[in-house]
């Protein structure tokens, strides 16, 4: 027989083909329509509020919870970055303030349905706002810093309308409803899997959602990857583009730039520097770098440990580091310098972080020093942690250096991360580097986190009367240009006590697909995937 | 034969539980806080510190910790994973599978490659094929799994694209696996679903390359060492002179009296393999329990690390039952002792 192998083949290669074809068409769309983001981190619990939940797991519940209000987001150069003084609704369509700024009311949008369908209730807003305040989670702290406290504080005033009162007009009370911390949650499902030990949910809230926001979960492996599917009558704000966002976590950072590289994942955050100029370099991926503008990278001095409780101490080790050489050294000079500011008393903007008064002068260094009586100098010990060794570890090299130029003996101590910590808890470290971000980046809450009490954050335990009293007042401030000089003043004083040393706000770096559009940096350097499209 | 298996798993009863109480232990005694490190949030402060404390059971005085973890044990509960968020268990479960598999796979590699190896270089000692072997076991002890893990993954996926994306043991936009046990292999051959086996192999074959380079040298040598010394011994002059084919006497003879060391060597390599994988794990992105253990180490969660050891404590007590019924299969004289 003639007809044989090369006809069947070819037939049997047509019929392959037709019925490849179609199927073959609709993958490629749905991969066009699929975002595959990388990430070293992983999603470990779905509700953000829970102790121990990463950076990654804000990302994820800002895309499918969510709050009642929004940042918006500018222009910042060619690439966008949120924006904390323009707050908008999200699940609610309108926030009216009382006139003495003490009472938001919040007018949820009608059409607005959660996940399963049913309609969102001010019932539901007023729990999900009762557990930010009640539930034993990581959001009281949070909410306490907008003078948001108590339930009593949340009313019904209407079948579609929750108030929020405050005691005083707290400057960040609103900013507060935007945090990832302030999810809104069904709860009428949330209840059917509250006990009695755990009123909240919060077991079962780590592992499942009820939730009204862009995207729902299609599948979530804790520690591996996260799906994401598009929640298609969602009504908080534009349909995003993306129809699925596949979370995946990658280790090894090499790994993570080569599939961006090749094209097989389309966004990756948080690579190394030299990784990401070598990308930049190749041109295949588009690379968006913007300033972490409420973020700063610091070198801490415990004030209350001899000898850095003496300011002239700690002007000496101000003036003897090699801030250029650092910035080069440890980001390739990708970030924005906090130091070589030329003016001295008052700063000229009340932004904060902005460049401070900082220079390398080893013979002024020399004459704090001895004034100090510290002429023939001291030792100490710098820490660094290993999550930052990349960065850190050539910065304490330069700072050993350049410090035993002064006579000062540096010894330079690596600690694992869960060690390194729990040393600045206790504030045993004396001196040591770490980055810092805060989420709601207006100035006094800067200074009220970073600066003032005996807490955990106040790295360097800095207690400054003067300071301790502008932003107990500055938070309730109503009038623009006192509050303006109350910030200008805090400044100043950070200037002068030299309490740690800004040294630079790092740049927040997302490699994506050349195609991908709209990336935003947001406050809490995570990805939303809702202002993502592809072109 | 059985009732000897059970008296052997009874004994290694306190071995275990002497591991047991010396990682619970050493986990404590370790610098770092792990309710400091959980408790990182925004405007966490010491409330919400002595919050996670109270969670994980930590403000407890040690010894009711320890009767505490012990009674849990004892009901198959490990305690919960603060760098998942899941049990344990349920993280051991999922987990171990995907580093058996790599680790048998590995294995099998290493030894098919390293038996034929060692035999042709005890068959030809001093020789260029002697050399050679040296050379190649020389070179995958010298080079650490996470350079050669990287540089196959430059050469094979970055610029030659033959291999998948280093990522994982399934391609991410395909279907999901059947969950039946766990081994990939294993399950999509069950379905019989051949082009997603196809798939996990592909994503096995870059990892399992990785790590077995690393034990050709210890497997390779061995087999050499202890065929050199059967090939010169009474029995197999004695198989010569009566004529017996070459190959007879290499694979029945030699190689079957040969094995024993190379069986006791393969059991140790497969334990420390299961363990110290860690960075293949980490380099391919590989959900296994090695990488599992090494993040919560440095998170200083306890439960997941100790949930860890214990594990490989056990796994290593079966693999050396198990090589030491294989010895009675190698050599009858060998019992279960």
């Amino acid at each position: 027989m003639e007809f044989n192998r090369r006809q069947g083949l070819a037939a049997a290669g047509g019929l392959a083909a037709s019925v490849a074809l179609p199927t073959g068409e609709a993958s490629a769309q749905t991969r066009a329509e699929t975002l595959r983001y990388v990430t070293g981190n992983a999603v470990n619990s779905l509700d953000p509020t829970v102790p121990g939940s990463t950076r990654e797991s804000f990302g994820v519940s800002m895309n499918v919870y969510d709050r009642l209000a929004a940042f918006g987001r500018k222009r910042l150069g060619d690439n966008w970055v949120f924006d904390h003084n323009e707050i908008r609704g999200e699940l609610a369509e309108r926030i009216d303030r009382s006139p003495d700024g003490r009472t938001f009311a919040f007018h949820l949008r009608p059409d607005a349905t959660w996940h399963d369908g049913t309609p969102v209730t001010a019932e539901d807003i007023k729990w999900s706002l009762d557990r930010c305040v009640s539930a034993r989670s990581l959001a009281p702290p949070q909410m306490s810093t907008g003078s948001i406290t108590k339930p009593e504080q949340f009313r019904i005033a209407g079948p579609r309308t929750v108030e929020l009162m405050v005691d005083r007009p707290d400057r960040l009370a609103l900013s507060n409803m935007c945090v990832p911390y302030a999810i809104m949650i069904n709860s009428t499902l949330a209840k059917r899997h509250a006990t009695t030990d755990d009123p909240w949910a919060l077991a079962w809230l780590k592992d499942n959602t009820a939730a009204s926001g862009a995207y729902m979960i299609e599948q979530h492996r804790p520690g591996t990857q996260t799906i994401l599917r598009r929640n298609d009558k969602w009504k908080g704000g534009a349909l995003p583009n993306f129809q699925r966002v596949i979370v995946q976590t990658v280790p090894e950072v090499a790994t993570r730039a080569n599939l961006v590289e090749r094209g097989d994942a389309d966004l990756s955050i948080d690579l190394q520097p030299s990784d990401v100029a070598a990308l930049e370099q190749r041109g295949r991926v588009k690379v968006v770098s913007v300033p972490q503008t409420n973020g700063f990278t610091h070198i801490s001095m415990n004030n209350t440990i001899a000898p850095f409780d003496d300011v002239k101490v700690r002007q000496a080790i101000a003036a003897a580091l090699p801030y250029q050489h650092m910035f080069q050294a440890s980001l390739f000079s990708r970030g924005r310098a906090l130091f070589g500011a030329d003016w001295t008393g008052t700063p000229p903007t009340a932004d904060f972080p902005q460049p401070m008064p900082l220079a390398l002068n080893l013979d002024r260094a020399r004459e704090l020093l001895r004034e100090s009586g510290h002429p023939n100098g001291f030792s100490t010990t710098f820490t660094i942690g290993t999550g930052t060794s990349a960065w850190a570890e050539p910065m304490a090299a330069l700072i050993k250096e350049s410090l035993a130029r002064i006579n000062i003996q540096v010894d330079i101590r690596k600690l694992p991360d869960a060690q390194f910590n729990t040393g600045q808890a206790e504030r045993s470290l004396p001196f040591y580097t770490e980055g810092g971000t805060a989420w709601l980046p207006a100035p006094d809450y800067f200074f009220r986190l970073y600066f003032t009490r005996p807490q955990r954050w106040n790295f360097a335990s800095f207690n400054n009367e003067e300071l301790n009293a502008l932003t107990r007042e500055a938070q309730f401030e109503t009038d623009p240009a006192k509050y303006e000089a109350a910030c200008k003043r805090m400044i100043g004083i950070l200037a002068a006590e030299v309490p740690l040393i800004l040294v630079w706000q790092p740049l927040h770096e997302a490699v994506m697909a050349r195609n991908v559009e709209g990336y935003t940096y947001w406050f809490y350097r995570q990805v939303d995937f809702r202002d993502l499209k592809r072109v | 034969m059985g009732r000897r298996i059970g008296v052997r798993l009874l004994s290694s009863v306190p071995a275990l539980f002497g591991v047991l109480v010396f990682t619970f232990l050493l986990m404590r005694v370790l610098p770092g806080d792990p309710a400091v490190f959980f408790a990182a949030g925004a405007n966490a402060g010491q409330a919400e510190i002595d919050m996670v404390r109270e969670q994980m059971g930590l403000d407890k005085p040690l010894h009711e910790q320890l009767v505490r973890y012990l009674w849990d044990i004892t009901r198959g509960n490990l305690g919960n994973s603060m760098t998942t968020g899941q049990p344990v268990r349920t993280d051991l479960i999922e987990r171990l599978p995907a580093s058996l598999e790599l680790t048998f796979s590995a294995l099998l590699l290493a030894l098919t490659l390293a038996l034929p190896l060692g035999v042709l270089a005890a068959l030809r000692p001093g020789t260029i094929v002697d050399h050679f072997v040296r050379f190649l076991c020389t070179l995958g002890v010298c080079v650490p799994t996470f350079v050669s893990g990287l540089l196959l993954i430059y050469v094979f996926y970055y610029l030659l694209n033959w291999a998948p994306d280093p990522t994982g043991r399934i391609d991410i936009f395909a279907a999901n696996a059947p969950e039946i046990t766990g081994f990939l292999l294993i399950d999509f051959a069950l379905v019989r679903d051949w082009s997603a086996w196809r798939a996990a192999a592909g994503q096995l074959i870059l990892p399992a390359s990785t790590m077995a380079l690393f034990v050709l040298a210890p497997l390779a040598r061995m087999t050499r060492a202890s065929m050199l010394a059967v090939l010169g011994s009474d029995f197999v002059r004695t198989a010569k002179s009566l004529g017996l084919s070459d190959l007879r006497i290499i694979v029945v003879y030699a190689l079957r009296n040969a094995l024993l060391p190379v069986l006791t060597i393969s059991g140790i390599v497969f334990s420390t393999m299961l363990g110290a994988n860690v960075l293949v794990e980490k380099v391919f992105s590989w959900p296994g329990v090695a990488s599992y253990a090494l993040d919560a180490l440095l998170a200083s969660d306890y439960a997941p690390v100790q949930g860890f050891v214990l594990l490989m404590a056990t796994i290593f007590v079966m693999v050396n039952l198990l090589i030491d019924i294989l010895y009675g299969v190698a050599d009858p004289r060998a019992t279960v002792a």
